[in-house]
């Protein structure tokens, strides 16, 4: 339940001076054979698997690893780390679909959740693991005094216990299958109890350790330097044998530097969303660039509580106005689907058919001046001003907040602008203050899991951590709730697909792409996952020489 | 020795002030450390709290600098928020690859800066024209532009050095990785340097002892070495500390661009997430390297004039 927010990342003004000679694209063509085709037809979930080994391998993060410790990983960089040596209680396989993990799950009745671990599962020191450490993970995630981040996602919790050899029992206050994907992600990560007593606030530190089960085990952390992670030669799953021996988690926060570093191979591998050198990258015969399922929404947060957005109308005239394929082509270089919803259609995990077809009786968000400006004036705010919150020093928020300028002049809205240093941006999310005036601003937001509820709650259930609108739909909130109460995966697909669909109509955000998952592997290697999984769960297991 | 003592009372006056500004700075500067620790996700109020005890987040201005200077006396410089790690250590990880790169750069700068300066400086013609144009060009490139190029054209082109530095490797493999940052750093300051050299050693040439030297047949090696680098000395070493000092602040945006892991760019990295104990331990380190560099160039003027005094002219 809890969800993080994240403003697109630094692009640095360097990378346009390498990118701008070499990409002569047309704002007009890009990206514009996208989003009329289904959902996810033509990304890639899986590569290829790798069959020859593959001594080490150089993988960048956009900036420094900072923490190993599953309740403090809040962004691509540590999630990108812990789900290479970390395992959850339950597993998100590439297409979404959430599997057993290290436990296999049962649910006895709506309020209880049993946990059975799976045979033989250890972590790297070869001791196996128990209930005790299951129970031990899950209440420190839980704990305030740890001060974790996914607190929240346990609100249904009454208590956990170990109720037999290898089981673990969830008793919840209401039902809740959504606990099931947060037991999928990083909140359901499994520690040793007993290492992680020694190391006490040392745990997940540079200073510290970890234990963890998963293919690859840590073998060094020198911040700056990055995280070196080799294969774990006792894994516990004898099915898994993964090729590389040794990857190198390292910082890279400059995409210039990125962009020569895999010309040039001395990086071979990364997960990178919003990359300005993109066109460079698919040019290249070194290197491949894949693109998977994405999680994630690019999407304007409607934050005004009075004043022409609080209307309805004037939001769908704006989501009508505004030009979403210029924007996925300048914003992403192509890597992002025109939405329907809210919701990426990658985070459609279960209930696949219903989800499909519900989407494609959805309709496309194209641009309608003519439709938009009859919504206006039907409003009668024509002249009125919005306030758009924003900051100049992140390329892609100034370009989108540039299109939203763009779409609000065509329809007779005047514009003002909040601008903010890149560093107070995130205060849009988390301060009421900043956010006084303001009607709206862009973000690129991701739940824990796939599920299109998983991020539509956040932003519309009354009391939702970024519902700033104080959005109140009772149909959309009974929907939701009925979801979150619904054991079977078709039915409960259909409840929140419709939520989706009315979703879109009342627009408490707007959406303006749904990235894909991009993945830009040296031409050597394949079998990284593709899709945007890899920040929940094991994603070099497959990785290898071609 | 009491000329010692004085530069020793300076430097820590310094670096009290400097700590004091910098933490004022940061204290007033937008943004909070809670929302760089949680990531921008909304926290529990009891989570919020444990996090603003641990850190102290929440004491008065004074307070929150007392308590750091008073750890930092006792040789305690905090640890950082974001990595819950000594900044001492956190610092010692890093401080070579910046030390490594300044030397080096350094390096460059006075064998090719002062080199090239003395050389057009004593050689009118066709070589200082040419040497006066590529310096007035080089001069105005910054260092970011300069990094760009370099990598684009010698580890993405042409594939002689290394586009990133990925650690490991003896000191071959170092000097290999290090050689572009270092140029890249050392370029435009190399110019300056040049042309300041050049300026220095024609004032010199064109005195008038210098030129009865010459008219009274004394040899020109000798004119040269004794009246015009002696004296043109003091002014080369003057520009040379100062640009000298100047790298280890420029040094931040060539280790971004080569993704190296230098104190630097770990400035940059901790301002951002408000990561004040890294700012302030990282600062206080520069802070000591700049005075350290003067110092020295003080020194130096002793030794090359013996006319000027310690602690005199080093105030």
């Amino acid at each position: 339940m809890t969800r993080r927010h994240r403003w697109l990342r630094h692009t640095a003004a360097l990378a346009l001076l390498l990118a701008v000679p070499a990409c002569g694209k047309s704002l007009s063509s890009a990206g514009s054979a996208q989003g009329e085709v289904s959902p996810t037809a033509g990304l890639v979930a899986t590569t290829p698997p790798g069959s020859k080994p593959v001594n080490s391998v150089v993988w960048a993060v956009y900036r420094d690893v900072n923490s190993l410790d599953p309740a403090f990983a809040f962004d691509y960089p540590e999630n990108t780390a812990i789900s290479l040596m970390c395992e959850s209680l339950l597993r998100q396989q590439p297409d979404g679909s959430l599997t057993p993990g290290l436990a296999t799950v049962a649910y006895p009745s709506p309020t209880k959740i049993v946990f059975t671990v799976r045979q033989g599962a250890a972590f790297w020191d070869g001791h196996p693991v128990t209930p005790a450490d299951v129970v031990y993970s899950l209440q420190r995630q839980m704990s305030p005094a740890v001060g974790g981040f996914y607190g929240q996602a346990f609100s249904r919790v009454g208590s956990i216990s170990a109720t037999g050899g290898d089981q673990v029992t969830i008793t919840l206050k209401q039902p809740d299958y959504w606990l099931p994907g947060e037991l999928g992600s990083m909140g359901g990560v499994i520690i040793e109890k007993a290492f992680a007593d020694k190391e006490g606030k040392n745990y997940g530190t540079p200073a510290g350790s970890i234990m963890c089960t998963g293919p690859y085990e840590l073998k060094s952390w020198a911040p700056g330097e990055g995280v070196t992670a080799v294969v774990n030669k006792n894994y516990w799953d004898t099915a898994v044998h993964p090729k590389v021996a040794q990857i190198t988690l390292k910082g890279v926060s400059d995409p210039t530097t990125l962009t020569s570093g895999m010309l040039t191979g001395a990086i071979q591998g990364t997960y990178y969303g919003g990359l300005s050198t993109l066109n460079q990258l698919r040019a290249s015969k070194a290197v491949k660039v894949y693109q998977g399922p994405g999680w994630s929404t690019d999407a304007f947060i409607v934050s005004a509580t009075s004043g022409a957005l609080a209307n309805v109308k004037v939001r769908q005239a704006l989501s009508l106005a505004l030009d979403r394929k210029s924007l996925i082509s300048t914003v992403y270089e192509g890597a992002a689907l025109m939405p329907r919803w809210l919701a990426n259609p990658g985070t459609f995990g279960y209930g696949k058919p219903v989800f499909d077809a519900a989407y494609d009786a959805s309709a496309v968000l194209n641009q309608n001046l003519a439709a938009a400006r009859k919504l206006v004036k039907q409003a009668g705010v024509a002249g009125q001003t919005i306030t758009i919150g924003t900051t100049s020093q992140i390329p892609s928020i100034a370009a989108e907040t540039g299109a939203y300028q763009a779409a609000a002049q065509a329809i007779g809205l005047n514009v003002s602008l909040k601008t903010v240093s890149a560093n107070d941006y995130i205060n849009f999310f988390t301060s009421p203050q900043a956010r006084k005036g303001v009607d709206g601003f862009i973000t690129v937001n991701y739940g824990d899991y796939a599920d299109p509820a998983a991020l539509l709650a956040t932003a519309v259930l009354p009391g939702g951590s970024q519902n700033y609108d104080n959005f109140n739909d009772p149909q959309i909130t009974s929907l939701l709730e009925q979801a979150r109460g619904t054991a079977d995966l078709n039915a409960r697909a259909r409840l929140v697909a419709t939520a989706e669909q009315l979703a879109v109509r009342q627009l408490p955000w707007i959406p303006n792409a749904q990235p894909t998952n991009v993945l830009v592997l040296n031409s050597g290697l394949t079998g990284a996952v593709g899709s945007f999984a890899f920040m929940f769960a094991p994603w070099a297991d497959n990785l290898g020489g071609k | 020795m009491r000329f010692l003592v004085r530069r020793l009372a300076m430097l820590a006056g310094s670096l009290l002030v400097a700590s004091f500004v910098i933490f004022g700075a940061l204290y007033l500067a937008p943004g909070s450390a809670l929302a760089a620790l949680s990531g921008g996700r909304a926290l529990p109020a009891a989570s919020v709290a444990i996090l603003n005890q641990r850190y102290h987040l929440n004491a008065p201005f004074l307070a929150q600098y007392w308590y750091w200077l008073e750890n930092a006396v006792h040789g305690n410089l905090g640890i950082s928020i974001t990595l819950r790690e000594n900044v001492s250590t956190l610092i010692g990880n890093r401080i070579w690859t910046t030390a490594g790169l300044v030397l080096y750069a350094s390096l460059i700068i006075c064998v090719g800066g002062i080199g090239l300066g003395v050389l057009a400086g004593l050689r009118p013609g066709w070589l200082d024209t040419s040497a006066l144009v590529t310096t007035a060009v080089t001069a105005a490139i910054p260092s970011f532009v300069a990094s760009i190029v370099l990598l684009l054209v010698f580890a993405v082109k042409l594939g002689w050095f290394p586009a990133l530095a990925t650690g490991g490797g003896g000191f071959a493999t170092d000097v290999r990785t290090f050689t572009l940052p270092a140029v890249a750093l050392a370029l435009s300051s190399l110019a300056i340097v040049a042309r300041v050299t050049r300026a220095a050693i024609r004032d010199e040439a064109d005195k008038e002892h210098v030129q009865t030297a010459i008219s009274r047949g004394i040899p020109a090696r000798q004119v040269i070495q004794r009246h015009i680098l002696r004296n043109a000395a003091i002014p080369i070493t003057t520009v040379s500390a100062i640009t000298v000092a100047s790298l280890i602040a420029v040094s931040a945006v060539v280790e971004t661009a080569f993704s190296m892991n230098g104190l630097g760019a770990y400035l940059v990295q901790a301002a951002q997430s408000k990561d004040l104990a890294v700012v302030q331990g990282i600062s206080l380190v520069l802070v000591t390297a700049f005075v350290v560099v003067n110092l020295l160039a003080d020194v130096l003027y002793a030794v090359l004039d013996p006319r000027v005094k310690l602690g005199t002219k080093a105030s």
